[in-house]
């Protein structure tokens, strides 16, 4: 038995897109769930203490759980309740739930770190409340969070992965699809492998770039 | 009928002994994949992490390929992984049991977490010490063993116990070689045709009872080692 490369270049387009999808999944679910830990965020700090109570219970059952269970449970589990999911909803709305509750810890650091000394400057300068928003807490907040941000959206890019088992087609589900026709596993797999590699090391390079220009942030690219 | 009543009458049926046991053994083999694999995980680390150390290793090579392998085996998701060690085992014909194919990865992973981890610590050390020890001709593994080592455990461990935590969570991916973890004992018990909620109902509570003990213990040694002075400041 040897390995064959040639007879896997056939998938390679196939893969391309898959990867491409990795990074859209990835993208609406941390999206959604920057805006899920904005508002817990918010609530842990400014919040009455039920309000804490609650955020803070779903912050704990969700980052002490695995990712994939919560989803086999939105799956498998809430059709016997009456709601029935499409495995790209049930992944999506897995991944953001999870998201938002790893987002929630990491966004909290950012409220924390707007020193009080600016807030009462932009203040005695008559500054309206978008204007200390915009001008005096973004700043900060994104300074402080970009890194931590942007390391969280690549560890997401590659636990896009757990869709494959639910017959979502990223990288990985094209790679069990190509798997099931051809049976080059590891020809496959060490291809896929050496994508995923590829793709967050692109990706981690473009968002240090952008963080670079927009907001002037060292993120780590390695 | 609704979820409630579906919980409610299944529940007699599904919590016996003989299933109860069939869990306990399951989270018995997640704590032996996650565990085993991020003990071996760590000694590759710590070899990896002394391959980095300028003090220690002359040749530059061998410190680039240290920063590859971990470079490498970070951006490779679990899964991926996973399915990478199970049919290269399959490929040379090793016939390993599912247990030894799951810890492999576990501890590929983990290695390169690890490795990081190390790194950091050890660079918690003022590198003046580095210097004076090798200056007063102390051998450089002993500098290393008797004098930084002692100083930056204490900030290398607390973080391993969220590896331990993290590689709990991450090992229900396992499931899908067919290793029986909580995750794939969920599975089997939903085919033998028990409600979904119940039985995945079930595991995420295994699975967070774990995290919780973990992230307490993780916690308790950040405290513990950390907010105390270390008695060894320059």
């Amino acid at each position: 038995m040897t390995l064959q490369y040639g007879q896997i270049i056939q998938y390679l387009p196939d893969f391309l897109i898959g990867a491409l999808m990795a990074l859209w999944i990835a993208g609406l679910a941390f999206a959604a769930g920057l805006v899920i830990g904005l508002f817990c965020a918010a609530a842990l700090t400014y919040g009455a203490w039920p309000l804490r109570a609650v955020v803070t219970a779903y912050v704990r059952f969700f980052t002490y759980t695995p990712q994939l269970v919560q989803v086999f449970f939105l799956f498998f589990a809430l059709p016997e309740a009456g709601i029935t999911l499409s495995p790209v909803a049930a992944v999506l709305i897995g991944m953001t739930l999870n998201a938002g509750a790893y987002l929630t810890e990491i966004e909290r650091a950012g409220f924390v770190s707007v020193p009080q000394a600016e807030l009462d400057a932009a203040e005695t300068l008559g500054f309206s409340r978008l204007q200390v928003i915009w001008y005096v807490i973004a700043p900060h907040v994104v300074r402080a969070l970009y890194p931590a941000l942007s390391s969280h959206y690549i560890i997401m890019t590659l636990g896009t992965s757990m869709a494959a088992i639910f017959g979502v087609e990223e990288l990985t589900g094209r790679a069990l699809n190509a798997n099931a026709i051809s049976f080059r596993s590891v020809e496959i797999f060490s291809v896929v492998a050496v994508l995923y590699i590829l793709l967050t090391i692109i990706a981690s390079t473009l968002l240090w770039c952008l963080g670079r220009w927009l907001f002037r942030v060292k993120a780590r690219v390695f | 009928m609704s979820a409630w009543d579906i919980i409610v009458s299944e529940a007699p049926r599904f919590f016996t002994w003989w299933n109860l046991r069939f869990l306990a053994l399951a989270l018995g083999n997640t704590l032996l994949a996650s565990v085993a694999g991020c003990a071996i995980g760590y000694a590759a680390g710590f070899a990896l992490a002394m391959l980095r150390l300028p003090q220690l290793v002359g040749f530059a090579g061998l410190r680039v390929a240290a920063i590859f392998w971990v470079e490498i085996f970070r951006r490779i998701p679990f899964l991926v992984l996973l399915l990478l060690v199970f049919f290269l085992s399959q490929f040379a014909r090793l016939e390993a049991p599912l247990w030894a194919v799951a810890v492999t990865a576990v501890a590929l992973r983990m290695s390169a977490l690890a490795a990081e981890n190390i790194r950091a610590g050890l660079e918690t050390v003022r590198p003046t010490q580095w210097e004076a020890a090798l200056t007063m001709n102390i051998p450089a593994l002993t500098a290393l063993r008797r004098i930084i080592l002692p100083q930056s455990w204490r900030v290398i461990l607390p973080p391993s116990i969220v590896h331990v935590l993290s590689m709990v969570k991450e090992t229900s991916l396992v499931s899908q070689i067919g290793f029986i973890e909580i995750t794939f004992a969920a599975k089997m018990l939903t085919q033998r045709g028990f409600s979904a909620l119940l039985t995945y109902g079930t595991a995420l509570v295994l699975y967070f009872c774990v995290s919780w003990a973990l992230a307490s213990l993780g916690h308790w040694a950040e405290r513990r080692l950390t907010l105390r002075p270390a008695p060894l400041t320059p």
